[in-house]
């Protein structure tokens, strides 16, 4: 899948930030198996540019292409099936059914569209030290805890482009490379690509090209 | 897709203490009933008072006479409407037509041949054939023609079974009546007689005479009578509102009486179908309130499950799928209403025709096809409302 940026500014971002920005303001191309890290403080919009790429928010001016679509003409219908089957994401938020049991949470992605059996729920929630809280209901876990199930449910189905933002913030270096480990093995699988956002470098991610936002 | 709702449906706060929803229920119920009862009972009254009806093409049928006092007996000259009688009535905006009842200006006398040793002096008359309630197509006459085909008011039929024992004559059925020849003597003015042969073809219930095709008695009047204008002792009217209080203050200030019993069989189905189409639009009202105070509490269920709709949206639920099993959850509960409301209906039917129609044959046990297609179509209805309403709250959450 091909994914274009043009000329993109949050509406309530002055011009002036597209000067110093890789992002705000310029034409961009990414497909499949680019891994694409932008590196960005806070206050630059890190979260928008993820919630503009997934459509949830559409308080932007320029275009986002998918396929040559552009994203302001998909209908709700036709963005519940890109998110079903070409678009995944971590969220720095979260958003887990909190009175649901993460094993619950993770089902509720998973049947949507299948890309593994229900047993990979398990195998990838001991790979990285979640296993014994699966039953436990979303809310009374803990950060840490719901941030590893988010990048699990991110990995239950099929998709072209993973969008992640700070998906390890609440991740100590061992977990989240470990994490890091999964993502990619699971990228490799499906031949995708990435946008990943962070603070500041992480070198655990094989990134192909760098942007400062 | 073979995705389950099953994980889903605890994400919507659907339990809780709703009273709207139960009202709703409640309101619904009455309101489909009352619905279906009405159109049952639309239904019956049709088939009930289908035979009688005075009224065709929703007008009353009325006919008048002069009212013949002391003064004016023996005067027939001042009891007969003349044409410009008729022409005055004609331009009364409350009377939508006339027809004057013409009758013979000779003798006739009627028996009936060989079969019932029965002869009498009779009468006949005439009436444009929009007037007349019931007209078969053999009821026509061209000059040559023996056969003249008549329409006996029902009356007269009643009547004659009432005194025919008494008289050592067999009391005749309406199908038997219309295959007994008569014969029609006509006597001309030099008193011969012509020979006629004559035929029931129909009955009315709006005449209370003998009538003949309107070309025979022309002829025959031309023929045999002596007279030249046109006379009728009665007119025939078409009117809007029988009750018009304009007509009858005219009526009175002319010094005319109306017929008027005949209307009253009319009247009261006007009143019974007004009764049952109040209760039915009543209904129609009662459930579309019950729908709109079931919308509000799918709302309130949207708007208090905003959040795990919205993360589904989130994850990549199609709004349509949630929409469809949102709404759908609700269908059991209204098909069970409407079934519930249908088996009440079916009930009073039931107990309407064996005890209070005591088994009419006009009447069925059983409910009408149309009531059981309005039930189905109340359970269409609420559910694509419903749809409709959830997706699109579902959309605005986008």
């Amino acid at each position: 899948m091909q994914l274009t940026l043009k000329n993109i500014l949050p509406t309530y971002f002055e011009q002036g930030r597209k000067q110093n920005s890789g992002i705000w303001g310029k034409d961009l191309h990414f497909s499949n198996g680019d891994l694409i890290k932008i590196v960005a403080p806070s206050g630059t919009g890190k979260t928008s540019l993820i919630h503009f790429l997934y459509r949830m928010r559409i308080d932007f001016e320029g275009s986002i292409f998918y396929d040559n679509k552009s994203l302001k003409h998909f209908s709700n219908e036709e963005i519940a099936n890109l998110r079903r089957n070409q678009l995944s994401v971590v969220l720095q938020d979260m958003r887990l059914f909190g009175e649901q049991t993460l094993f619950q949470n993770l089902e509720i992605k998973r049947q949507l569209n299948p890309f593994h059996p229900p047993e990979k729920i398990a195998e990838m929630a001991e790979r990285l030290g979640i296993a014994t809280r699966l039953n436990a209901p979303a809310k009374n876990c803990s950060y840490g805890e719901q941030q590893r199930a988010v990048i699990i449910r991110a990995l239950l189905q099929p998709f072209d482009f993973l969008l992640m933002d700070e998906p390890f913030s609440h991740l100590d270096e061992a977990n989240a490379r470990k994490a890091m480990e999964l993502i990619m093995e699971e990228v490799q699988l499906r031949r995708a690509g990435v946008i990943f956002a962070e603070l500041e470098r992480v070198d655990f991610f094989p990134a192909t090209q760098f942007i400062h936002l | 897709m073979s995705l389950s709702y099953k994980p889903i449906q605890p994400l919507l706060q659907t339990s809780g203490k709703s009273s709207s929803r139960w009202f709703s229920y409640i309101g619904l119920g009455v309101g489909v009933l009352l619905l279906l009862c009405s159109v049952q009972m639309f239904v019956n009254i049709q088939k009930l008072l289908k035979e009688g009806s005075i009224r065709k093409d929703g007008h009353d049928y009325v006919s008048i006479t002069k009212i013949i006092t002391n003064e004016t007996m023996g005067q027939p000259e001042k009891n007969l409407f003349h044409e410009p009688d008729i022409e005055d009535v004609k331009k009364q905006p409350f009377i939508e037509g006339v027809s004057p009842l013409i009758s013979n200006d000779f003798r006739v006398k009627l028996s009936a041949g060989n079969m019932l040793p029965f002869s009498t002096d009779m009468f006949l008359e005439s009436l444009d054939n929009a007037f007349i309630d019931t007209i078969p197509p053999n009821f026509q006459w061209q000059p040559g023609q023996q056969e003249i085909p008549l329409i006996l008011s029902s009356d007269f039929l009643e009547i004659y079974n009432v005194f025919a024992p008494g008289q050592g004559l067999p009391q005749v059925s309406k199908e038997t009546a219309m295959g007994i020849p008569v014969q029609i003597t006509c006597y001309g003015r030099a008193f011969e007689e012509n020979q006629f042969s004559g035929r029931i073809v129909a009955f009315s219930d709006r005449v209370n005479s003998v009538l003949v095709p309107k070309s025979f008695l022309l002829w025959a009047n031309e023929q045999f009578g002596n007279k030249t204008t046109l006379q009728a002792s009665r007119l025939f009217l078409k009117l809007k509102d029988a009750n018009d209080p304009q007509l009858i203050q005219y009526l009175d200030a002319k010094g005319y009486k109306i017929n008027r019993d005949k209307t009253l069989l009319g009247r009261n189905k006007i009143i019974l179908q007004a009764i049952f189409s109040g209760l039915g639009v009543f209904g129609i009202l009662v459930v579309i309130l019950a729908l709109m105070l079931f919308s509000f509490y799918l709302q309130l269920v949207i708007a208090r499950s905003k959040e795990s709709l919205q993360l589904l949206l989130t994850l990549g639920y199609s709004p349509r799928w949630l929409s469809k099993n949102v709404s759908g959850k609700f269908i059991p509960v209204y098909v069970f209403i409407v079934l519930a409301a249908l088996g009440c209906t079916q009930i009073i039917q039931w107990a309407f025709h064996r005890f209070v129609m005591f088994g009419r044959p006009e009447l069925s046990s059983f409910v009408h096809w149309l009531v059981l297609l309005i039930a189905v179509s109340l359970i269409a209805l609420s559910a694509t409302v419903n749809y409709r309403m959830v997706k699109g709250l579902l959309n605005k959450l986008y």
